[in-house]
């Protein structure tokens, strides 16, 4: 029986002068950088209300909703800064109309108006609707408080911090702390494009879009080791290779992998963004998105970067070398 | 490194089997399942965004009940000092969180504050060197300060917790059929989840009650129009309180004193009205509290009572006659279900402190089985496409054998998710679509190594061997991290975003395990059984 094992057809020993690349990819990670800084500066991101506090609910009219009647109940009860979205029914429900996304921001909490606001809001909104377009099935309802959207969003930025340092202790431990400065800013590299590319599109960037992050720090951190661990057995093998050159070959022994990792992980998520309904669109976006980065800063920024920190050869580095060559 | 010794081989077949019969009741129609024994009936937990149901955080507002425990101490203060003779005060209040006073005359001082050292009281009269309920200190001359003290105030609100914990369990789930929880979160919060909830308003209004049940005599004001106008612009006489009635526009004026409260109640139950046939409310008192209204009604013929629920009159029936049975019922307008909505509240008991919906998410059935079905098309096209990827990247023996890894993967983790008791939620679905992306990484990376061993002309086995060995390192330290990443997102996530971090750290585990421990088993078995010349790699 002949296997058709397309890995064949990548090459054995490829020999791309990644490394050569540097100042392009420093030139292109700093411009991204920069677009991605002045992108949240200016535009912001489209905060979900587990970080504005506010309440959502979707509905199910039956038929097709009419969403300026609805925005004119809204604006007629005084929510006029609601928001009214349609949103399709996953493909095999069986469902032919669109159900639609109601929300109305934080309402303020003030003496006068009680700790209940966001109850009595959400109450006001159903009765109102009902007087409006008629008896409709809620699908879900949130409703998320000021203080409970504060605690939200500062764990949301303390969950990040907290591991993107225990990583970098991590790797501190295990390299040589050039390996570990480099890791972490390739983490934060894609941190912040990712952050850029949702103040560019604008998609809801929520409590599952910090589960994403923190995953794509693990994901690109995985490529990123993979690749270290690559230079740490190259440099006890050629002691006398020029260190541009160790990282050169370290990233090409290791590109097929980064390869067919990116693209086992690509599928999977491609179908959880085109079938994994609404609630996990924005997810899977910044997951793919993540895949992306991670990959490129493992190569073009990881990787370069230990040039730039000088990194220094003996010392702490080791690792179990294979017996021959 | 490719040498399994026998018990080795057996152990981790016996490791993949017991997955495997974890793993199965998950698999199988619920008919199926039934038919299994005891053991075997565990599947994975669904969580609320995929069963649908109601999940709220509840805050209770513990700032009212200290300022109730406050007043409580300065009425026990006044009437101490009532009942001490001739022991009189310039003055009494609550001030800054303190009751604070100012004895007439210096001579009463010493004695004064032994009272106040009585009224002191041990926390947990049961447990030796607990701690006092309050703190007496002399300021001064003649005047004195009684504070609460930290620890009392701690009892206090763990107190009003779980009291409030109790109550609303009884309130929601009378019959303690829903598998609800509720759960203390924080220092003034409560977690309630109710799966499958249908009518979440209900559960709301119910939340939202106070039933505070109490009796009064009415007040002879009352019949005079003159008194009830001053009433309603808040002048009353001292000891009288003025409520509305229910269905009325005018109140009564009725005494604030009452011995009879929601704490007497024994038992209330909806009925119909013996002769009328409208629908009233039964209730029976405790023996002392029957006692106490046997007395009061038979002391009090031919005036009125007031039967007050959170500062509303329900009703103020004339006393016909002494009611010493301790049972009677309470008339107002009601319908069968007010009655049995009002009969429910009465037993479950008064909330302690008021409870305020800080967050709410609630998901309908329908909108939870959508997200299962997309969840699991999304699953098995990523299976699928990953599986037909590795096909076509590693030809049909590795690819089959990073297959199968992948598919144990898979079915460990509905395993250990099963044994564990651990929520799937969606994100958790997406973890596991992730995982079902990363897992075969571990064989990629050894295959990876194996073929450029091979290509630097090892022979198979010493190929195999190396590759097994040189990847050990990469994958535990590209797993470690995403491993710290996934702990992280559990201790500091919250909700939905603990399901994910649950199952793509169980995710990276098994698959480390599939890959290093699985994999390697069935490459070292097809390498004993074929001893190829030439890997097929």
């Amino acid at each position: 029986m002949k296997d058709i094992s397309l890995v064949r057809f990548l090459p054995k020993e490829p020999k791309i002068p990644f490394i050569k690349g540097r100042t392009i990819a420093a030139i292109l990670s700093t411009l991204a950088m920069i677009a991605s800084v002045y992108l949240f500066a200016t535009k912001g991101l489209n905060y979900g209300i587990d970080f504005t506090g506010g309440t959502v609910i979707e509905i199910d009219t039956g038929a097709d909703p009419e969403p300026d009647k609805i925005r004119a109940t809204l604006a007629e009860l005084g929510f006029g800064g609601g928001t009214v979205q349609n949103i399709a029914p996953p493909p095999d429900s069986g469902v032919d109309h669109d159900y639609v996304r109601v929300g109305i921001p934080l309402q303020p909490e003030t003496e006068e108006t009680g700790a209940t606001a966001q109850q009595d809001a959400l109450n006001a909104v159903i009765a109102g609707l009902k007087d409006s377009i008629g008896e409709f099935n809620i699908r879900n309802q949130d409703v998320v408080g000021s203080k409970v959207s504060g605690e939200l969003r500062e764990k949301g930025i303390l969950s990040i911090v907290l591991a993107l340092t225990m990583v970098l202790l991590y790797i501190w431990f295990r390299f040589e702390w050039q390996f570990g400065a480099g890791a972490v800013a390739a983490l934060f590299h894609d941190v912040i494009l990712t952050i850029g590319v949702f103040s560019l599109t604008q998609i809801e960037f929520n409590l599952s879009i910090i589960a994403a992050i923190l995953t794509i720090v693990g994901y690109s951190l995985n490529d990123t080791v993979i690749v270290y661990d690559r230079i740490r057995e190259n440099l006890r093998k050629f002691k006398k290779m020029p260190l541009p050159e160790v990282l050169n070959l370290s990233i090409n022994d290791t590109l097929s992998r980064t390869i067919l990792t990116s693209m086992t992980t690509l599928l999977a998520l491609t179908a959880l963004y085109f079938l994994g309904g609404d609630g996990l669109r924005g997810f899977s976006f910044a997951m793919i998105w993540g895949v992306l980065v991670g990959t490129y800063s493992s190569i073009f920024v990881a990787s370069p970067l230990l040039l730039i920190l000088k990194l220094k050869r003996g010392g702490k580095i080791s690792g179990e070398v294979p017996a021959e060559v | 490194m490719l040498y399994f010794s026998k018990w080795k081989t057996l152990g981790i077949i016996a490791a993949v089997l017991f997955g495997f019969l974890l793993a199965l009741p998950n698999g199988v129609s619920s008919d199926v399942r039934e038919k299994f024994p005891e053991s075997m009936q565990r599947t994975v937990n669904l969580g609320l965004d995929l069963q649908g149901g109601a999940h709220m955080l509840l805050e209770v507002d513990l700032t009212s009940v200290l300022e109730q425990a406050l007043d409580n101490e300065l009425e026990a203060v006044r009437s101490a000092f009532r009942d001490a003779e001739r022991l009189q005060t310039e003055y009494l209040r609550v001030e800054n969180g303190a009751v604070v006073g100012r004895i007439r005359k210096a001579e009463d001082v010493e004695r004064a504050m032994g009272i106040l050292n009585d009224l002191s009281e041990a926390i947990d009269p049961t447990a030796l060197g607990s701690e006092k309920t309050t703190r007496v200190e002399k300021v001064g001359e003649r005047d004195f300060k009684v504070t609460i003290t930290e620890a009392n105030i701690e009892a206090i609100q763990k107190r009003t917790i779980e009291q409030s914990i109790e109550v609303l369990r009884r309130r929601i789930d009378p019959t303690g059929t829903t598998e609800m929880t509720l759960a203390r979160e924080g220092d003034d919060r409560i977690l309630l989840q109710v799966p499958g909830a249908k009518n979440v308003g209900d559960i709301k209004s119910r939340i939202n009650q106070t039933a505070n049940l109490s009796f009064h005599m009415v007040r002879e004001e009352s019949n005079s129009e003159r008194a009830m106008q001053l009433a309603a612009q808040g002048k009353l006489p001292p000891g009288a309180v003025y409520y509305l009635q229910q269905d009325s526009p005018s109140g009564l004026i009725i005494q604030k004193r009452t011995q009879i409260t929601g704490e007497c109640l024994k038992n209330s139950s909806e009925g119909l009205h013996p002769t009328g046939g409208y629908p009233i409310v039964n209730f029976s008192f405790n023996i002392k509290c029957a006692k106490i209204f046997g007395e009061l009604t038979s002391r009090n013929l031919g005036k009125r009572f007031a039967v007050v629920l959170d500062k509303e009159i329900i009703t103020a029936p004339r006393i016909n006659g002494a009611i010493t049975g301790g049972s009677g019922f309470i008339e107002g307008s009601f319908t069968l279900d007010s009655a049995r909505e009002l009969s429910l509240l009465l037993n479950a008991g008064a909330l302690p402190a008021k409870l305020i919906i800080v967050e709410e998410r609630t998901v309908s059935a329908e909108l939870g089985n959508d997200s299962i079905n997309a969840g699991k098309i999304a699953s098995i096209l990523g299976l699928i496409g990953v599986a037909i990827f590795m096909w076509m990247s590693y030809g049909l023996r590795f690819g089959t054998i990073a297959n199968l890894a992948l598919t144990i993967n898979i079915m460990l983790i509905a395993a250990a998710l099963s044994l564990l008791g651990a929520t799937l939620t969606l994100p958790g679905i997406a973890g596991i679509i992730l995982t079902i992306g990363m897992a075969v990484d571990a064989n990629v990376l050894i295959f990876e190594r194996i073929r450029e061993e091979a290509h630097n002309g090892r022979p198979p086995v010493n190929a195999i061997e190396t590759g097994y060995r040189l990847s050990l390192a990469p994958i535990l330290d590209a797993n470690i991290t995403t491993l710290i990443a996934a702990v992280t997102l559990y201790f500091v996530g919250s909700g939905p975003i603990r399901g994910f971090a649950v199952t793509l750290a169980i995710g990276i585990v098994m698959s480390v395990f599939t890959a290093v421990v699985v994999a390697r088993l069935m490459t070292a078995t097809w390498l004993r059984s074929r001893r190829p010349k030439k890997l097929p790699i």
